[in-house]
């Protein structure tokens, strides 16, 4: 288990970064890119994707439709490049800047999903009982942000 | 880093929304410029935010961070400003990476 020992993501020079995480983080990384990958333009799964493509007026809504109509094409095909991307490079052992940069903006994107589900707030992580059917959710939001913390500091230190 | 991810396929310019008439645009006070904030949210990580206003925008880590904690403290910041066209680019390139930005004519 590489987590408390090692730093899931480590600089190994400005485009070389290895990847310190087992098999079964490898395996859930991938499941929940694919499973994002299948939702992202099926129309049931839009009330959690609110935070995918948010508003980008607040008040006046026919500029706000302009907008939307300009980029939502966009927005769609570079969420699904970066998920696709992670999802060809889960077993690599070492990323380069751009295969890095698909990772954090495609789990960023999975974790937002995630936390719009769990409605999470200010004051989350809730207290949860062992059988709390959120419990397997909440471990993966938690993880996420561990993956995409550790990906921004090998990042920013390369810059 | 690639900095205009995604950017490239879209034509901001001769987008059909951008054509105004020129008289309607002048008594609107057109020149008034637009801002694109950035609004606090509970998932996002205060790190990411931080490193996304640097990947964006150019700024440094220090400008950055000052802009993210305004964000946190005060429920948002304003993080860019100019032409309607810019702050469009802008807020889309924040929505790409998950930020939660608006814009508005300031």
């Amino acid at each position: 288990m590489a987590f408390g020992l090692r730093r899931p993501f480590q600089p190994k020079g400005p485009d070389r970064f290895a990847v310190n995480i087992g098999a079964r983080e490898r395996a859930v990384v991938k499941a929940v890119c694919e499973d994002l990958l299948g939702a992202l333009e099926d129309p049931a799964a839009e009330p959690l994707l609110r935070r995918v493509y948010p508003v980008a007026h607040v008040t006046d809504a026919t500029i706000d439709e302009a907008y939307q109509e300009m980029v939502h094409s966009d927005l769609v095909t570079s969420r699904r490049q970066a998920l696709e991307r992670i999802i060809a490079s889960t077993q690599e052992k070492e990323l380069d800047r751009e295969q890095l940069e698909a990772w954090m903006i495609g789990l960023n994107t999975v974790r937002l999903v995630l936390g719009t589900r769990l409605d999470v707030g200010e004051d989350s992580p809730p207290e949860l009982e062992p059988d709390d059917p959120d419990l397997p959710a909440w471990a993966v939001y938690e993880f996420l942000g561990g993956m995409v913390d550790s990906i921004v500091r090998s990042s920013a230190e390369t810059l | 880093m690639n900095r205009t991810a995604g950017i490239k396929h879209i034509r901001f310019a001769d987008a059909p929304v951008e054509v105004r008439d020129p008289d309607i645009e002048e008594t609107l006070g057109v020149d008034r410029p637009w801002v694109v904030l950035v609004w606090n949210d509970p998932i996002n990580l205060m790190t990411y935010v931080t490193f996304v206003l640097q990947k964006v925008f150019g700024y440094s880590r220090e400008k950055a961070e000052a802009m993210m904690l305004e964000v946190h403290n005060n429920g948002r910041s304003v993080v860019s400003n100019g032409t309607r066209e810019k702050a469009e680019l802008d807020v889309f390139r924040l929505h790409e990476h998950g930020l939660w930005a608006t814009m508005q004519q300031d």
